[in-house]
């Protein structure tokens, strides 16, 4: 019988898995054969590396599409062995290493191609991910902002809806995310990073940075609205199953979730780890939110209750749609035809037509 | 049939097992499967509660167009034409059902055709005085592109291909999938075909009538039965110039000892037999042996280990005999069609037919 923590990852990742690119299968038979927490990690970097030897065949005979897509494939199942395993550091950053350098080898061959960028930040720098549309002159971006467990790695599929209506997109490990979480810390004034994302849109001519949207999901889909509040060079913004507070949540988390935080936060103690989560909050800061603002989560959601992001709505004080999906989860990730060509059809509206 | 309360019939509960990797990648959302066959215990209600899923994805096709969102009113309508296709897919116990669900289907994915990037179109070909239909797409920006005729199976029809197109479209390759005899819109009027040569005729003689495309490259490909139909093809048009076969069969005979119950029935009814002894008849006129030695260009042939519809000695055999160049590709694990592990081959011969078309590699 595997390990309740095993059999919580089985019972409630498979579509999000699955919809950022896991094959069923992998899924099934990766999960399936791993009875304890401590396997996780090992387990998924054994069928990334399947992907990963497939992308590195495809390199070396020339086939750059295919070489994309496998690449990218082993970088999600890297991804997904070190998102939530803050166990073993050690196991974790190898892992993410791996996820980081298939993804970065993709790049080139994706449609439309990638480019690794590094944003200037508090004196080091944060890493992203930029992708232009094909065939579009100085087009509108779109800021993704990450979670508590996602990276960049994991959004192939969220940018490509961006990008085929003509918007760039600029996906980025923010503080305590992805490759930021090793010199940065969880924080909750996230409109600090988002400036210096806005501060490097500025400085490049290729994209319009009169036309910047931001997109989060999950502690994102705080992060987001966090930033539209104080950072007025934003458009437009889309929130996903975003806390309010994520003190007042704390008690509910599941455990893992609160644990994963509280590393990423830099926390020694449980305790601390409460208090940092009280200072990210909208109390106060979600009335500042002026631009369009669209909010989007489920009912069903186990994590972060709907009311959170109906609160958010309600209070925002420019034009707000709330979008509830009756059997939606968290990141409604069991019914992405609900709303994510829906979110990318609303804020192509709100950013304005691509140039061509 | 008598069923205890909660107890799913057999029929279902093989779906479930077998089913999820080919709904899933060809483009059924895993939630909207795993709800459904949860949600359904008797093989009866399967085709209503996929056209009610189904009809989720047309509203939201017919909402998104009417705001002027095509693009996402393609994706939604070739959703719903997936969830109708599957609905109806081996369904012949109730052909009204099948047939309402069908139309909904062929409707669906019509709809999706000019929406989506790139466009496709829907064509008729002549054939024995009626028509098969097609879904035609050309690859953006090629002058004159290369062809792929892609030919269906038992129960795969034209409008669950949108993944295997964009693999060849994405490489320059325009594609043709068409419904033969026996197969979606042609399982009225035509009983199934195993000289299927001749269908595939009709198709490349339709073909060389289009000054858009290339007709001297032309490649064929087949999933399931259809990887059976597409070497079939090869061994007699000589103007098919590759040849891609999925986990078809080398032979076939007349029993259907072994098969799954709901197979062996869809296949009488879509050999328009009366009965098991008249389709066996028809199953035994399946072979490639002696016909396979006249397959002279490239072929790539795929087959997994763990097939439980055909063997992958099957496979060994066509290989065997096959006179051009040839890849044999068996694939550990992988289950019909390698559904289950498609990231081993649905790249892999897409770029294998790219090469042999002459598309520039990519």
């Amino acid at each position: 019988m595997p390990d309740a923590r095993v059999q919580s990852a089985i019972a409630h990742w498979a579509p999000r898995f699955v919809s950022n690119g896991v094959p069923l299968t992998d899924f099934e038979e990766v999960t399936a054969a791993i009875e304890h927490w401590e396997d996780w990690c090992s387990a998924w970097c054994r069928r990334a590396a399947v992907h990963e030897e497939l992308g590195r065949k495809a390199l070396g005979e020339g086939f750059g599409l295919s070489a994309g897509e496998h690449l990218t494939r082993a970088a999600v199942c890297y991804h997904f062995a070190k998102f939530v395993y803050v166990l073993d550091y050690e196991q974790m950053k190898a892992a993410h290493a791996r996820a980081v350098e298939c993804r970065h080898l993709a790049l080139p061959h994706l449609r439309p191609p990638g480019e690794r960028v590094l944003i200037p930040y508090e004196r080091k720098q944060l890493a992203g991910i930029l992708r232009k549309p094909l065939g579009v002159t100085r087009p509108p971006v779109v800021v993704l902002c990450m979670g508590l467990d996602s990276t960049k790695e994991e959004m192939d599929t969220n940018e490509s809806v961006f990008l085929v209506r003509g918007m760039a997109t600029l996906t980025f490990d923010g503080p305590g995310q992805g490759e930021g979480e090793y010199d940065f810390a969880i924080r909750g004034d996230y409109e600090a990073p988002v400036k210096a994302v806005v501060d490097y849109i500025e400085s490049r001519d290729d994209l319009d940075a009169a036309r910047v949207g931001v997109w989060g999901l999950s502690l994102g889909g705080y992060y987001a609205p966090r930033a539209a509040a104080f950072e007025k060079r934003i458009k437009a913004c889309i929130a996903l199953s975003g806390p309010y507070d994520f003190g007042d949540l704390w008690d509910t988390l599941p455990e893992l979730t609160r644990e994963t935080f509280r590393v990423r936060s830099k926390r020694d103690t449980p305790e601390a780890a409460r208090k940092h989560a009280a200072s990210l909050s909208l109390k106060g800061v979600a009335g500042r939110i002026t631009c369009p603002l669209l909010v989007i989560t489920g009912k069903l959601d186990r994590i972060v209750p709907w009311q959170d992001t109906e609160r958010l709505a309600r209070e925002a004080k420019g034009p707000a749609e709330f979008l509830l999906i009756e059997d939606g989860n968290h990141v409604v990730n069991n019914r992405i035809y609900r709303y994510r060509t829906q979110s990318a059809d609303w804020i192509v509206r709100r950013l304005g037509p691509p140039t061509t | 049939m008598d069923l205890a309360v909660g107890k799913k019939d057999p029929r279902v509960e093989s779906a479930i097992s077998h089913w999820a990797p080919r709904f899933v990648i060809n483009g059924v959302p895993l939630t909207d499967f795993q709800e459904v066959t949860a949600a359904v215990d008797r093989w009866e209600d399967w085709c209503s509660a996929w056209s009610a899923r189904a009809a989720i994805h047309e509203v939201l096709g017919n909402k998104a167009l009417a705001e002027g969102l095509k693009r996402s009113a393609g994706e939604h309508y070739t959703r719903a034409a997936v969830c109708y296709h599957f609905g109806k897919f081996l369904f012949v116990n109730d052909m009204e059902q099948l047939r309402r669900a069908h139309l909904k289907s062929v409707e669906c994915r019509n709809k999706a055709l000019p929406l989506l990037d790139p466009p496709g179109e829907r064509v008729a070909i002549p054939y024995e005085g009626k028509q098969l239909y097609g879904n035609f797409r050309k690859p953006i920006g090629v002058t004159r592109a290369p062809v792929v005729v892609m030919c269906m199976g038992l129960d795969s029809a034209k409008e669950e291909m949108d993944d295997y197109e964009n693999r060849f479209l994405r490489r320059g390759l325009a594609t043709l999938a068409f419904d033969g005899p026996g197969q979606g819109e042609a399982e009225y009027d035509f009983g199934i075909c195993p000289e299927y040569e001749r269908p595939v005729k009709a198709v490349v003689d339709y073909l060389e009538t289009r000054s858009d495309i290339d007709p001297g490259r032309i490649g064929v490909w087949g999933v399931s039965l259809g990887g059976y139909y597409a070497p079939r093809a090869a061994s007699f048009e000589k103007r098919l110039k590759a040849c891609v076969a999925l986990s078809g069969a080398y032979e076939r005979s007349s029993s259907f000892e072994g098969r799954p119950v709901i197979n062996v029935e869809a296949f009488r009814v879509r050999s328009k037999s009366n009965n098991l002894e008249e389709a066996g008849k028809v199953s035994a006129r399946m072979t490639l042996r002696g016909v396979a030695r006249n397959i002279t260009c490239p072929i790539y042939i795929v087959a997994g280990t763990r097939d439980r519809l055909t063997s992958p000695e099957q496979a060994r055999k066509l290989a065997a005999e096959v006179s051009g160049s040839c890849v044999l590709d068996v694939i550990e694990g992988g289950n019909h069609v390698v559904n289950n592990l498609w990231y081993r081959y649905r790249d892999q011969t897409a770029d294998w037919m790219a090469v042999q078309l002459g598309a520039p590699r990519c």
